[in-house]
C-alpha cells in the first residue's frame, strides 16, 4: 500500500521538476501504468469550490485510475503559495504536502489515485491550507429504486423481492443475498435452505421465499458484486397472519350486516303503520269500491298521457 | 309524516306531480316518469355508493396490477386482462341482469349482484396463480358488476322526471371521486396488509352495494309493463322463450329510434377511452415530465367529474332538448380529443392543459346524458331491458377502439392518428344522432308506445310500429295518443 503511494509521490515530483513553476496548469500528470498487469481505465473528475466545503459523489464499478482536481478561488487576502495536502477518510495522506502557487486567481490541486479494490475506495478531500476543502466520495455504484417501503407478506405464503440495477449503469458480474444475523450478514445458500430460490438475471436479481414464518421477518439484503466491490440494497420482510386484514374484513362486514337489517326492519315498520292506517280508511270508505278504481283508472290515463 | 318518501306507484303520490299542459322543450316526456324528490335522491346516494364501489373500483386497481407483476411472474399484458375481462363480463352480462329485474325483483338482483361482487374478491384475496385471477377477480365479479349498475341507474331513472338528468349526474360522478380517492387508500391497504389482505378488505367493501341494493324499495323499482302469461299452465320452450326474449326486451332490437341511439353510442364508445389510455403517454413523447403528464391526465379527471354535474343540472333546466344538448357535447368533446395533440405538437404546456380540461368537461358531460335520453327513445318502462342491451353492443367498440388506437400508434409512431381517429368517431356519432326521428323539432316527441303485448296466436309483430307514431306532427300527438291508449284499454 505504501509502496503505491511512494510511487506516486514519485512521480508528482518528477512531474514538478520536470515542468518547473507555475506549470502545474497545463495538463494533469499522465499516470504511467502501474504494475498490476492489465494497464487500467483513465477517469477524472474535477470540482471547484467558492466557499469553504464541497462534496462530489463518484460511483465507480471497475478499477481505475483516478486523477482528482480541485480548484479553489482563495478568499480576501490571496498569498501567492499555500500549502496543500489529500486526506483519506479524514487521515492526512502521508507526504501528499505540496505547495500550490497562485495563478489566474487560482488555486489548484490534481492528484491521480489508483482505485483497484474496495479498500481504495472512502473519502478523498484536498485541503488548501487549513480551512477550504473539497470531498471527493469514490464509492460503488447505488442502486436505484431502493424500496423504502416493507415487504409484506403471510404466513405460509410466498414471497419475492427483488434488487434492480438502473438501466444505464454497468452489470454487475454476479449478485448475492443476505440476511441479517445480529449484527453480521450472512449469505443465504440456497441449497441448504430449500425455501429460498434466487433467479437472477443481468440488471434484477429475487429472492423468493415460500412457507414463511414469523421468524423469516427482518432484512434482507442484496449485493451486486463489482470488481471494485459490491453494492449493497436493503429489503425488509415483515410477516404477519392472517388475522390482521381480517379485523377490518369483520368489522366492515358487520356493519354491512347492520346496515342491511336497518333498512329493511325500518321499512318493514313503515309498512305496517302504513297497512294499519290504510285498513281504517279502507274501512271508512268501504261503501264507494266503484268510485275508488275509476279514479285509479284515471289516474293511471293522466299518468300515460305524460 | 313520511309522505314524501314514497314513490310513484302509491296512489296518492299523483297529487303532488306537476301537471303540465304546454310541452316546453324540455318536457321529459319519456313515459311514466317518477315523482323527483323524496326517497328518489336517497336512491341516487345508493346509485353514488354502488357506482362508485364498481367503476370506481376498475378504475384503481392498476395498484394491485404493479404486485401481481412482481409476485406471479407475468407480463404487464397479461395481468391486465384481469381488468379487461372485469369490464368485458360486466358489460356482456347487463342484459341478462336487466331481463332478471323485468322477471324478478330489482332490489335482490342489486343485492345478490352486491353479493357475487364482494365474494370474487374475497375469493382472489386466496389467489395462487393468474388463472384464479381471471376468474374470480374478472368473470365473478364482472357479473356481479353487471347485476349491480344497470339495475341501479335504471331505478335512478325511473324514479326521476324533471331531474333525471341531474340525478344521473350526481349518480356518474362518483366515479371520478373516487378514484381520487381510492388510489392512495388502495396504496395504503396494500402497503400495510399485502395485497392478499387488501382484496380481502376490498371484498369487504363492496358488499356495502348489499346496502345499497336494501335500499330499493319494492314501490321505487322500476316498473316494467306487466309481462302477459300465456295462460296456460305448462311452460313450453317456445314460451319460455318468447317470456326470456320479452324481459331481455329483444323487440327493441327492430325499432329504427333505438338501433339509431345504439349505433351512435356505439361509435362515440370508439373514440371515447382514447385519451384515458394514450394521453399520458402522448404528453410524454411530446416532451413532457412525467409529473405534468399525470397531471394533464388528474386536471382531465376534474373537470370530467364538474362536466357530468353541471351538464346534468344545466339539462334538467330545460331551455334545450337533451338530445340537442348531448350532440353538443359529444361534438365539443371529439373536436378536443382531435385537437388535444395539436396543441401538444405546438409544443406549450398551457394550451395541452386547456384543451384537456375542456375535453374533461365534455367527456363528462356527454356521459350523464347518454342516460339520459335512453328513456326518451323508449319510454322508461323499457329502460331496463335497453340499458342492458345498449351496455352489451356499446362494450364491443369498448373493446376494438383501444387496440385499434394502439395499432394506429404503432404505424405511424406517435399518437396524432389515434387522437384524430378517435375524435372523428365521436363526431360521426354525433352525425348518427342528427338522423333520430323527430331530431330538429323544439319538444321531444313522445317515446314509442311499447310493443302489444303478446296476443293469443303468440306472434310478435307489433301491428302499430314506432316509426309511424312518431313521425306524426306534433298537433296531432294527442290524437295518436289517443288512439294509443283506446288500444290499450
Amino acid at each position: 500500500m505504501t509502496s503505491s503511494w511512494k510511487q506516486q509521490l514519485v512521480q508528482v515530483l518528477l512531474v514538478l521538476v520536470s515542468c518547473g513553476h507555475g506549470d502545474t496548469k497545463t495538463a494533469a500528470p499522465t499516470p504511467t501504468p502501474l504494475p498490476p498487469v492489465t494497464p487500467l481505465k483513465q477517469d477524472a473528475k474535477s470540482a471547484v469550490l467558492t466557499g469553504k466545503n464541497f462534496t462530489e459523489r463518484v460511483e465507480l464499478s471497475s478499477p481505475v485510475n483516478m486523477t482528482l482536481s480541485c480548484t479553489w478561488k482563495g478568499d480576501q487576502d490571496k498569498p501567492p503559495n499555500i500549502t496543500g495536502h489529500w486526506r483519506k477518510d479524514g487521515q492526512e495522506i502521508q507526504d501528499s504536502r505540496v505547495t500550490v502557487m497562485l495563478e489566474d486567481e487560482n488555486y489548484k490541486l490534481i492528484q491521480v489515485f489508483s482505485v483497484v479494490s474496495e479498500k481504495d475506495l472512502g473519502n478523498y478531500s484536498c485541503v488548501f491550507g487549513n480551512e477550504a476543502r473539497i470531498d471527493f466520495i469514490l464509492e460503488v455504484l447505488q442502486m436505484g429504486e431502493k424500496r423504502d417501503k416493507p415487504v409484506v407478506s403471510y404466513i405460509r405464503d410466498f414471497v419475492v423481492m427483488t434488487c434492480k440495477v438502473e438501466e444505464n449503469k454497468p452489470i454487475p458480474t454476479t449478485w448475492n443475498w443476505y440476511t441479517s444475523n445480529g449484527t453480521d450478514k450472512e449469505q443465504i445458500n440456497t441449497t441448504a435452505s430449500k425455501r429460498f430460490k434466487i433467479v437472477s438475471e443481468e440488471r434484477e436479481t429475487k429472492l423468493k421465499v415460500k412457507d414463511l414464518t414469523l421468524d423469516d421477518a427482518g432484512q434482507y439484503y442484496c449485493g451486486a458484486v463489482y470488481p471494485i466491490g459490491t453494492s449493497v440494497g436493503q429489503v425488509e420482510l415483515k410477516v404477519i397472519t392472517f388475522m390482521e386484514p381480517l379485523k377490518p374484513f369483520i368489522t366492515i362486514l358487520i356493519e354491512v350486516v347492520v346496515l342491511v337489517a336497518a333498512i329493511l326492519l325500518y321499512e318493514r315498520s313503515r309498512a305496517k303503520k302504513d297497512s294499519a292506517e290504510g285498513t281504517q280508511t279502507n274501512a271508512e270508505q268501504n261503501t264507494e269500491p266503484q268510485g275508488d278504481d275509476k279514479g285509479a283508472e284515471g289516474n293511471d290515463s293522466v299518468r300515460q298521457r305524460k | 309524516m313520511f309522505y314524501w318518501l314514497r314513490c310513484s306507484n302509491s296512489p296518492d303520490s299523483t297529487v303532488d306531480r306537476p301537471q303540465r299542459d304546454m310541452p316546453k322543450p324540455g318536457d321529459r316526456s319519456g313515459g311514466a316518469g317518477g315523482p323527483d324528490g323524496g326517497w328518489g335522491w336517497v336512491l341516487v346516494a345508493a346509485m353514488f355508493i354502488s357506482t362508485s364501489l364498481v367503476f370506481g373500483l376498475m378504475r384503481s386497481l392498476g395498484i394491485f396490477f404493479v404486485e401481481f407483476v412482481h409476485v406471479f411472474d407475468e407480463s404487464a399484458q397479461a395481468i391486465s386482462w384481469i381488468s379487461s375481462i372485469g369490464l368485458a363480463a360486466q358489460q356482456f352480462f347487463s342484459p341478462l341482469g336487466a331481463a332478471l329485474c323485468n322477471a324478478y325483483n330489482t332490489r335482490l338482483v342489486v343485492m345478490v349482484g352486491g353479493l357475487l361482487s364482494g365474494l370474487g374478491l374475497i375469493l382472489a384475496s386466496q389467489a395462487t396463480c393468474l388463472v384464479h385471477l381471471y376468474l374470480t377477480m374478472g368473470v365473478i365479479s364482472g357479473f356481479g358488476w353487471a347485476l349491480v349498475f344497470t339495475p341501479m341507474v335504471a331505478t335512478v331513472m325511473a324514479n326521476f322526471t324533471r331531474w333525471r338528468a341531474l340525478a344521473l349526474g350526481l349518480g356518474f360522478s362518483s366515479i371520478g371521486l373516487s378514484s381520487f380517492a381510492f388510489n392512495p387508500l388502495f396504496q395504503l391497504l396494500v402497503e400495510t396488509y399485502a395485497w392478499r389482505g387488501a382484496l380481502l378488505i376490498l371484498g369487504a367493501l363492496s358488499l356495502n352495494i348489499v346496502a345499497c341494493g336494501a335500499l330499493i324499495r319494492p314501490e321505487c323499482q322500476p316498473k316494467a309493463r306487466a309481462k302477459e302469461d300465456s295462460g296456460s299452465g305448462s311452460p313450453s320452450r317456445s314460451n319460455v322463450l318468447q317470456r326470456a326474449a320479452s324481459h331481455l326486451e329483444l323487440p327493441l332490437l327492430c325499432e329504427r329510434p333505438y338501433l339509431t341511439y345504439t349505433l351512435a353510442v356505439t361509435l362515440f364508445n370508439f373514440g371515447y377511452f382514447v385519451p384515458y389510455f394514450h394521453l399520458v403517454a402522448h404528453s410524454r413523447q411530446a416532451g413532457f415530465s412525467e409529473y405534468q403528464a399525470a397531471f394533464v391526465m388528474s386536471a382531465a379527471g376534474a373537470t370530467d367529474i364538474l362536466g357530468r354535474v353541471a351538464s346534468g343540472w344545466f339539462s334538467d333546466l330545460g331551455h334545450f332538448r337533451l338530445v340537442h344538448l348531448l350532440t353538443l357535447w359529444t361534438v365539443s368533446a371529439g373536436a378536443f380529443i382531435m385537437l388535444l395533440p395539436v396543441s401538444s405538437l405546438s409544443g406549450s404546456y398551457a394550451a395541452l392543459v386547456a384543451i384537456s380540461l375542456l375535453y374533461g368537461f365534455g367527456s363528462g358531460a356527454l356521459t350523464s346524458l347518454v342516460f339520459a335520453v335512453v328513456p326518451m327513445i323508449m319510454g322508461v318502462e323499457r329502460v331496463m331491458g335497453g340499458l342492458g342491451l345498449l351496455q352489451l353492443i356499446e362494450s364491443s367498440a369498448g373493446l376494438l377502439g383501444t387496440p385499434l388506437s394502439g395499432w394506429l400508434r404503432d404505424v405511424t409512431g406517435n399518437y396524432v392518428a389515434s387522437f384524430l381517429v378517435a375524435g372523428s368517431f365521436l363526431l360521426l356519432g354525433s352525425l348518427t344522432l342528427a338522423t333520430l326521428p323527430h331530431y330538429c323539432s323544439c319538444t321531444d316527441p313522445p317515446p314509442p308506445p311499447p310493443p302489444q303485448r303478446r296476443s293469443s296466436q303468440g306472434s310478435h309483430q307489433d301491428p302499430f310500429p314506432p316509426t309511424r307514431t312518431t313521425e306524426r306532427r306534433d298537433g296531432r300527438r294527442g290524437e295518436v295518443q289517443a288512439a294509443g291508449r283506446q288500444r290499450e284499454f
